[in-house]
Order: structure tokens, then C-alpha cells, then sequence
């Protein structure tokens, strides 16, 4: 790795002891990808905001590294709605630290986005941007649906590179790394839920190859969105193409291996997590829903009585005050809509211990012990709303 | 025997030496990586990694990953030292926030649960105290599109009828390529076979040694074998054909690695 006269004042400390913790991650992480030099990004994403996932020894990290960032940055979402209550109660102590660590971020200029989805209206990266986002979802679809350029960035690595305003030129941000290296065969059109299916398919299979998914022609982006979340939970792959949906479907290697994945595949995939006990809640929205999403949900539930489980829709701010209509409609019905947080990074079990979910990511994350501890129904939107729908 | 130093890519500074646990399996630090120390999905479920060396394929999963481990040391409940096959972003980021020694590029399967280790994160080097390191060099003779495989003696102390390549330890002084050519000479009475290609090391474990071997591909001036004791058949073999023969320890996978163009 080379750096330039200013990079190595920055790294010797005489910026600071903030951008010399900031600036030798970036460094060793340039080494750790055989990078030659740093390059500016367009923008930023965070993760690590949850008190659940970070706790005190994230805290006196952020407080460490703790300067203005340089480029635009958003933020990942936290244990609890901050504009209203929920999705479950805390307890004091959670919410004091979980506010510590939210003012730890506003102090560094970090955008009070609190989503997974910031590309919903808060940072819309472009074809070609080289970013350092981490958020294993969302680094998976600006880099497969948008053709941005990231790397598959930690919470800590994407705030050093949104404090130097820079990255290390490796990996994805290259055109040669993006080609896809396995072929995967499908034989009919998937539904969301089985795309998440999919996804977690790939990532225990794939051996964390870029793979190219073929047979899914029409998907749409927010289908596919569930498909990046999954693989980017169960693998270390941080892109995907699909086959005359996303935009460099064309970049194959030529010695790329064929995988044919059969409708058992996916069925097994669901049946894995696949309770059939009524569960106490249905949660969707990992990733947060988009307005097409709620709209689509709104229609399902318009005019209908609710039974049965609670349900929780989860979203980002700005979606939430565009899908105003939806919103109002799921609300007369009884169900709640969320912003900030989700059913993965809440402190669910305070309340729930058995809830379905349409997510293939959150279907990962939930059912392990000492983290989601939640006895799992992983199914498709319309089956779940059978539970609630009188 | 050489120095028993194997040489990874040092990636997280720092110098340990505990025990190892072995997890041959991707980990996400999030979520199965718990609280509390504990391993909670996968092969490894259910155990406490807690100031042991941590050997696993590699991280994935969730980005906040980094931070897990840096709680984890802020309760003293974090590894001592990471191994990976191949290391990524998140693991490594939380290795070096927290200040815990990782190495990666070196193969999972040379060590097993409960050796002790000794790493250096800089250096990326790692010894494993109760195992003895020894070199080997293997021949992998080809004449005319063949390879030459050998049943190996019963009477050999390691991997006996199975098979194999020609091979030998290599003696005090000598260099692998001179070991090749004696034990062709040895083992197969061929003495003039010369050297095409040098193979990249590749690492075996025996119970309590660790062998260190040269892959060597030659090529004899005619296909004429003499076996001495060691061996007690010799085949003349297609590429296709090896997969029928119960080889030693990584042999197809080396002479694969040594005939790619």
C-alpha cells in the first residue's frame, strides 16, 4: 500500500489520534486485500448502532475515533423506535446507552438515517460510485441492482473510511472482481420469500463466489432485495448478478462452474426454518420496506379484521411519511409500522419467543441462541397472513 | 527436520500461545458468535472459544461482526488468537480493534482441537508445540501423458498400502530437489530423470507430526522401475484412472496444483 505524503502525516498521528486509528485500519485492510493506494468515496453507511450488537466495548471505540466524517453517511438502525414506543420494552439502562451511541454518531456528523435500506431516499449511490458501506444487505444491493462499488466494509472499517473520505482500492471496486464465477440455474419464477430461500441456498453452497442467477428474468428490485439480504447473512459474497435484471449481468468468468438449484432446494431451505405452531408475532420488514412494499401489504389488509398474532412492519423514516396512506391503512387494521430499528437488531425475546417472518436474513439471525432466541416460521407474506387475517 | 515454523500471512499484530480449537466451518460473528463465548450454530455448537486460538475457515454474515468481537474482549471473553484459511473485513477489523493476533493462509485441517500454539501476528507465523514438523519431498513422475503410483509397502511406518508418490524425508543439508532425485534412485532405480516443476509446500497431519512437503513433477527418459522394499507395486496411471486409488493424504490435490497450466 502506498500512501501519499498527507496520508502518511494522518497515519504518523499528526491529525489526531481519531484519523490515525481511522486511517491504519483502512491501511491494514488495503494490505489485507493487496490494495496499492486509497481512493475517495462518494458516500458512507455504518453499521454497528444496536447497544444489542455493539455493547460498551463498541461505545469506548466510537468515542475513541470520534471527528467529523467527510463524506455524506448514513446510519444502520438500533435497538428501539426512537419516535415512538417499541417494538418491545427496554429496560433503562438498554435505552441510556442505546442514546449514548446514537449521540456518539450525531457528533461525527452521521445522518440520522437508523435503516438498512438508506438507499430509500437518504444516500442514492449511482452506477459506478465507489462507496465503503458496510451492512451486509445493503452492500449487496448497491453493488448487484445499482452497480455501485463496495466492498463487503465492517461497521468499523466503513466510519474510518467515512472519516478519511476514502478507501482502499481492492476487491469489488475493480471490474475484474465483479465477474461472476458461479452459474446459478433456476427453473421457475421465485416469490420473495423463496428468494430469500435462495439466497440463504447460495450462501451455504456457493463457497462465497459472486454467483450469476439465471431464470428470475422480470424480478423486481425489492424481490431481489430479499435475495441479497439472505446471501449476505449466510455468506461472505458481497455481490450477485441476476440475469436480465441487474446491470452487469454480463460480466462472467470464463471458467465459471454451473450449480443447478431444484425446486427441493428451495423448499428444503424453507422447511428448515419452517414452524407450523401459530406464532405470537409476524414481523416483516428485514430489510426495511420500501413504499411499494407497504402499498402492496395495505392491499392485502385493507378493510379486514385482524386475529390472532401481532404484526410488526418495519421501514425507515422517509418511507414511512411517503407511504402515508398504507400506513394509515395498516394501522386500522391493527397492525403497527416501525421506524429506526427491526425484529433482528430489537431486543425481541424481551417479549416474543415464537414469530414467522417472510425474511430469509432475519430466519438466519433470529433463531440462534443467546442472540434472537425465537422459535422460527419462515413463509411466504400471504401464508403468514393467515395467522391475522379473520 | 527443519524448523517447525509454518508461515501464514500475518495480519493482526500481536504474539500468543494457547490452545487450539478447531471449527471447520464460516462463522458470523454476529449471532454465532454468543455473548458469552460460545460457539452457537454449526460444528463447533455449544463451545467456549474464550482465550483459546480460534482455527476457522473464515468470518461472513452480518458487518457488525467487528463489534462482536470487540465486546467480547471488553469482557474477557474474546479469543487469544484468530486462524482463518482466508481471512475478510469483519473478522479481521474486529481482530485488529480489539487487539487480538490473526494470521490467515494457512490450511485449518494441520491442526487439531487441544494442540498448543504459538503465534505471532506480525510474523504470521505459527508453531504447534506438541506436534514435530518434518520435510518431506515427493516425486510425481510422468512419462508420456502416466504417473507413476506406487502401492506402499505394509512395512512403512506411515500410511502403509496405501498409495502414493516416490518419497523420503529430507536429510540434514539437502535440498527437497536432491531428496527426490535420491529416492528415485532408491526406490525406483531411476537416475535420470529431470525436474519440470517445483510445487508449492503443502502441509499433512499425522497424529503428532506435521509434515511439510515439497511436491517435485519429473519425467524419467523411459518408463523402466525397479522398486526396492518400500513399495510393493508400481502403476503407470491416466489422470483418470488416479481417482480409483485410495491415495495418501492431499496427493491428487498436489499433483492437480502441480500439472495446472
Amino acid at each position: 500500500m502506498f500512501l501519499t505524503p498527507d496520508e502518511e502525516k494522518i497515519f504518523d498521528g499528526e491529525s489526531g489520534e481519531a484519523k490515525k486509528i481511522a486511517i491504519r485500519l483502512l491501511y491494514s485492510l488495503g494490505e489485507l486485500g493487496n490494495a496499492e493506494k486509497l481512493i475517495p468515496i462518494k458516500s458512507a453507511h455504518v453499521s454497528g448502532v444496536s447497544y444489542k450488537n455493539i455493547g460498551d466495548g463498541g461505545l469506548k471505540f466510537l468515542k475513541k475515533i470520534s471527528t467529523p466524517v467527510s463524506v455524506p453517511t448514513t446510519l444502520n438502525p438500533l435497538g428501539f423506535d426512537l419516535t415512538g414506543d417499541g417494538p418491545v420494552n427496554i429496560d433503562e439502562h438498554f435505552r441510556e446507552k442505546q442514546l449514548e451511541i446514537i449521540r456518539a454518531y450525531m457528533d461525527m456528523g452521521v445522518m440520522e438515517s437508523f435503516t438498512c435500506t438508506p438507499y430509500y431516499f437518504y444516500n442514492e449511490p449511482s452506477f459506478g460510485d465507489h462507496l465503503s458501506w458496510a451492512e451486509s444487505s445493503a452492500i449487496t444491493y448497491v453493488n448487484s441492482i445499482i452497480g455501485a462499488r463496495t466492498n463487503r466494509e465492517s461497521g468499523p472499517s466503513a466510519l474510518a473510511a467515512a472519516i478519511i473520505g476514502k478507501t482502499p482500492d481492492h476487491g469489488m471496486h475493480m471490474e475484474n472482481n465483479r465477474k461472476a464465477k458461479l452459474i446459478i440455474k433456476t427453473n421457475r419464477k421465485l416469490e420473495y420469500s423463496e428468494l430469500g430461500a435462495l439466497g440463504l441456498y447460495i450462501g451455504y453452497n456457493g463457497k462465497g463466489q459472486i454467483p450469476l442467477i439465471k431464470g428470475q428474468k422480470g424480478a423486481k428490485d425489492f424481490e431481489i432485495k430479499a435475495l441479497a439480504a439472505a446471501m449476505g447473512a449466510a455468506s461472505s459474497s458481497p455481490m450477485f448478478h441476476v440475469e436480465g435484471v441487474t446491470p452487469e449481468a454480463h460480466l462472467v468468468a470464463d471458467d465459471a462452474s454451473v450449480l443447478d438449484v431444484e425446486e427441493d432446494q428451495i423448499k428444503e431451505t424453507m422447511n428448515k426454518y419452517a414452524g407450523d405452531e401459530t406464532p405470537e408475532l409476524i414481523s416483516i420488514g428485514c430489510p426495511h420496506l420500501s413504499v411499494e412494499e407497504l402499498n402492496y401489504i395495505a392491499s392485502l389488509v385493507h378493510g379486514k379484521k385482524k386475529i390472532g398474532p401481532d404484526l410488526f412492519l418495519f421501514t425507515n423514516r422517509k418511507v414511512k411519511e411517503r407511504a402515508a396512506g398504507a400506513v394509515k391503512v395498516i394501522e386500522d387494521f391493527g397492525g403497527k409500522v416501525f421506524v429506526d430499528t427491526c425484529m433482528v437488531v430489537s431486543p425481541l425475546s424481551n417479549r416474543y419467543q415464537k414469530s414467522a417472518t417472510n425474511s430469509g436474513k432475519a430466519s438466519f439471525y433470529l433463531p440462534l441462541k443467546e442472540y434472537g432466541n425465537q422459535k422460527i416460521a419462515f413463509k411466504g407474506i400471504l401464508e403468514m397472513l393467515k395467522w391475522v387475517i379473520a | 527436520m527443519g524448523d517447525s515454523l509454518i508461515k501464514g500471512r500475518g495480519m493482526a499484530p500481536g504474539k500468543t500461545t494457547s490452545t487450539a480449537m478447531v471449527c471447520n466451518q464460516y462463522i458470523s460473528p454476529l449471532g454465532e458468535m454468543s455473548k458469552s463465548g460460545v460457539i452457537s450454530s454449526g460444528l463447533c455448537e455449544g463451545r467456549s472459544f474464550s482465550d483459546k486460538i480460534l482455527i476457522f475457515k473464515g468470518g461472513r454474515g452480518s458487518t457488525v461482526g467487528s463489534y462482536v468481537i470487540l465486546e467480547l474482549k471488553n469482557k474477557n471473553l474474546a479469543p487469544s488468537g484468530i486462524i482463518n484459511e482466508t481471512a475478510e473485513q469483519v473478522v479481521l477489523t474486529g481482530a485488529i480493534i480489539s487487539e487480538i493476533p490473526m494470521i490467515d493462509q494457512i490450511p485449518i485441517d494441520i491442526f487439531v482441537d487441544g494442540d498448543t500454539i504459538e503465534m505471532d501476528g506480525k510474523k504470521g507465523t505459527v508453531e504447534i508445540k506438541n506436534a514435530v514438523l518434518k520435510d518431506i519431498a515427493t516425486v510425481f513422475l510422468i512419462f508420456k501423458g502416466k504417473l507413476l503410483v506406487l502401492k506402499r509397502s505394509s512395512k512403512v511406518s506411515s500410511y502403509p498400502d496405501m498409495y502414493g508418490g516416490v518419497s523420503g524425508y529430507v536429510e540434514e543439508g539437502e535440498r527437497p530437489e536432491e531428496t527426490g532425485a535420491r529416492e528415485l534412485r532408491e526406490e525406483c532405480d531411476v537416475s535420470d530423470a529431470r525436474l519440470l516443476r517445483k510445487g508449492e509446500l503443502v502441509y499433512v497431519r499425522h497424529e503428532n507430526t506435521l509434515f511439510r512437503i515439497t511436491p517435485l513433477l519429473m519425467e524419467p527418459k523411459d518408463d523402466s522401475i525397479k522398486l526396492n522394499w518400500e513399495n510393493s507395486q508400481y502403476f503407470w496411471v491416466s489422470f483418470d484412472e488416479l481417482s480409483r486409488f485410495e491415495t495418501v493424504p492431499k496427493f491428487k490435490e498436489a499433483f492437480k496444483e502441480l500439472t495446472r497450466p
